[in-house]
């Protein structure tokens, strides 16, 4: 259950119009126990398989619609935040139309704070995807465990192909979006300052920060190794500067309506 | 999950599954006659048809109540897993139609899901404009009011008179009326769907998505304003979806719901073509789509893109998201504030510096993961080639000649594979698998040697599991 509980927390902490997108493991995990234990005539290891296949293939679907839909914000909120800062310097940078650096600066600092939020958001997109798909396998495993079924093999191949799965344009999104805030935003050397401050941070609030960190610690403690290692099992998490992470703290979750 | 309400589920052949404990699905009991008539429907995604008999019960019972009555009882019962829908619909039996697609439903159960899912969000409004497209055939019309749910009967019938896109069309027309047609739209399946990329299928709920987030309660107001739109649909639609606007491929039988997915460069044609029109206020979905001239693409996919561009534009604060961030962006801020007392400067730098953190340890993750499952398709490859050669053994007396082919066959699979290279140059098919499983073994640290054990002694099948 270290998975599962892991992932609700994960779910708890997400943000909110996140929350019912996620994998229901729980109730897969029931259904799976549910198959194994009450085997009758009736009703056979294909119908129940063919049952379990359903119900996975819904939230297949339930994750591709959503992971699309996000994808295609995240195109559009690029394109518009790179336009955004281009108008920024353009009109109140140095050889702009209006320079003003008080103003330049203002409108500077919105952009870059909403830039690393708009990161950050597409980076727990992707952990999405990677935790759904994590639960994924983990539940086909636990169902030919239980069931002595063969679904996992050819089931998690097709899983490999789908569109919310393969987030190869959004890490693409993600990367020019590092880069353009490095270049917009240079930073400055200030590792020594910065190592002094690393100490007890408190994350409060829900906000997209929290959520990384949290995800961060999530996916260590999944990886850190587990009761089942197999052939396909991941390796525990190399997390350089593990400290800095474990260095959040994260407040109990503020409970959101 | 949250509590669901006490609809009892029944699944023909499956009640004593008790499943329903475990999903207590909030829909009704499903009707048997419904079942067989929709295990007819070879074309049928299962999804539809299973949301069809979910549907039914639902509706008749609900059926004197006014639309939006209906819509929030169904909302606020079914609250929870989405699956529940589709699971306390299907039938042992019907699983013959259910294995066969993969993605299946695809887009059809993504936009139904959220419906069920949340009770006072945009999921009405969503599944209206998902509806957009599929439209059903004229006998939907017949049964008005349809909440939430896949309208059962008119889907049904039409769906058994014909399951190709022909039919379904000219029902399309016919249903325009139908408030609630846009549930129905997703039980459409054409057979051109069948045949069609799931991927290019677009779930209109973008549509609405702005609204959603605004967390509207769905109230029959909102679905009445869907219902103008339902007609515009051009019948063509379905054949229109059927191009691959993008270019991944899988299986896929849904064609109602056309998703798509959209990629940066067809989001860049997309605003020359809205700034050769005047602007995003100005340009409409279909003059844009005219100028783009993409194939494949729909008027749906432009509206409901154009819908977020504007949104997107011209509420730059709190476009950076739904409406969440609003309410969170002051957290953001305190949370920013107790960064140890950090300017903003270095708390986003940080902020950064554990996204970044977080991506590269998914982005390897990822990578990890494919290769396990690499692994297991090259291992399951070899066990099948090893049976296939031992059972040619049995068959043949010149059993000499036939391992030989198997090691040159599972030499090209092995060099795509890192780990399994080194074992995998011995003619001999048997020590080829022990050692290949051998290091692997090795390198996994796990003992997993049963390849070894099976390739001895030709075990069943049915011991893979070990593998895994």
């Amino acid at each position: 259950m270290k998975f599962g509980k892991r992932l609700k927390q994960q779910i708890e902490e997400t943000l909110p119009a996140w929350r019912d997108k996620f994998l229901s493991y729980k109730e897969l995990k029931k259904l799976v126990r549910l198959i194994s234990s009450a085997e009758s005539p009736e009703f056979g290891k294909a119908d129940a398989g063919a049952e379990f296949m359903y119900l996975l293939n819904n939230e297949i679907d339930k994750f591709n619609a959503f992971f699309m839909e996000q994808e295609e914000d995240f195109i559009i909120r690029h394109k518009e935040l790179q336009q955004r800062i281009k108008r920024v310097i353009d009109t109140w940078g140095p050889g702009g139309t209006k320079p003003s650096e008080a103003e330049y600066k203002d409108e500077m600092a919105k952009v870059r704070k909403d830039m690393v939020d708009f990161h950050g958001e597409m980076v727990l997109l992707v952990n999405y995807s990677n935790i759904n798909y994590t639960g994924l396998a983990k539940i086909l495993k636990k169902y030919d465990k239980r069931t002595g079924g063969l679904l996992r093999l050819p089931f998690i191949q097709k899983v490999l192909q789908q569109p919310f799965f393969v987030t190869d344009l959004v890490s693409k999104l993600v990367k020019e979006c590092e880069n353009t805030i490095d270049q917009v935003f240079p930073v400055e050397v200030e590792a020594e300052i910065v190592k002094e401050q690393r100490e007890a941070i408190t994350v409060a609030g829900k906000g997209i920060f929290r959520n990384t960190v949290a995800a961060l610690l999530s996916m260590q403690e999944i990886r850190r190794g587990s009761s089942t290692f197999g052939h396909f099992s991941l390796p525990p998490l190399d997390l350089p500067d593990s400290d800095l992470i474990h260095s959040f703290q994260l407040n109990s979750p503020i409970t959101t309506v | 999950m949250k509590a669901r309400p006490a609809l009892s589920i029944q699944i023909s052949g499956a009640s004593n599954m008790g499943v329903s404990e475990g999903l207590s699905s909030s829909l009704p009991a499903i009707s048997t006659p419904l079942e067989d008539t929709y295990r007819k429907l070879p074309g049928t995604q299962q999804i539809s048809a299973k949301r069809e008999l979910m549907g039914r019960p639902l509706v008749r019972a609900t059926y004197s109540s006014s639309n939006s009555g209906v819509v929030g009882h169904i909302f606020s019962s079914s609250s929870g897993f989405s699956s529940d829908l589709h699971y306390s619909s299907s039938s042992p039996h019907e699983k013959h139609s259910r294995n066969a697609p993969f993605i299946s439903q695809a887009p059809t159960n993504g936009a139904a899901s959220p419906l069920l899912q949340s009770s006072n969000r945009m999921m009405p409004q969503s599944m209206m404009s998902s509806q957009y497209y599929k439209e059903n055939s004229g006998s939907w019309c017949t049964d008005p009011g349809f909440p939430d749910f896949p309208i059962s009967t008119p889907v049904q019938s039409c769906q058994v008179e014909s399951t190709n896109c022909s039919g379904i069309m000219t029902s399309e027309d016919l249903c325009k009326s139908n408030e609630w047609q846009e549930w129905a739209e997703q039980l459409i399946t054409d057979d051109d769907a069948l045949a069609s990329d799931w991927n290019e299928l677009l779930v209109v709920d973008n549509v609405m998505d702005m609204e959603p987030k605004v967390a509207k309660p769905c109230t029959s107001t909102t679905l009445s304003e869907q219902k103008p739109q339902v007609h515009q649909r051009p019948p063509s639609l379905s054949v229109a979806s059927r191009s691959v606007v993008n270019s991944s491929s899988s299986a896929n039988n849904a064609p109602a719901k056309p998703r798509m997915r959209w990629t940066p460069e067809l989001h860049e044609a997309f605003v020359e073509a809205v700034n050769q029109l005047g602007g995003s206020e100005r340009a409409t979905p279909k003059g844009v789509l005219k100028i783009m001239k993409v194939e494949g693409l729909t008027i749906y996919h432009v509206k409901s893109h154009l819908q977020k561009y504007r949104t997107a534009r011209y509420r730059p604060e709190s476009s950076e998201g739904s409406l969440e961030r609003k309410s969170t962006s002051t957290e953001d801020l305190s949370s920013l504030d107790l960064k140890a007392g950090m300017g903003i400067t270095e708390a986003l730098r940080l902020q950064m510096e554990v996204q970044k953190r977080l991506h590269e340890q998914l982005e390897i993750q990822r990578n990890l993961q494919l290769r396990i499952e690499e692994q297991g398709r090259y291992l399951q490859m070899m066990f099948e080639k090893q049976k296939s050669g031992l059972d040619k053994l049995k068959a043949s007396p010149s059993s000499s000649e036939n391992p030989q082919e198997l090691p040159a066959k599972g030499e090209p699979e092995a060099s795509q594979t890192n780990h399994v290279n080194s074992g995998t140059d011995t003619a001999n098919v048997k020590s080829t698998l022990e050692r290949s499983s051998e290091e692997m073994g090795g390198e996994q640290e796990a003992p997993k040697t049963t390849e070894t054990g099976v390739s001895k002694s030709s075990s069943p099948p049915s011991k893979r599991p070990r593998i895994e």
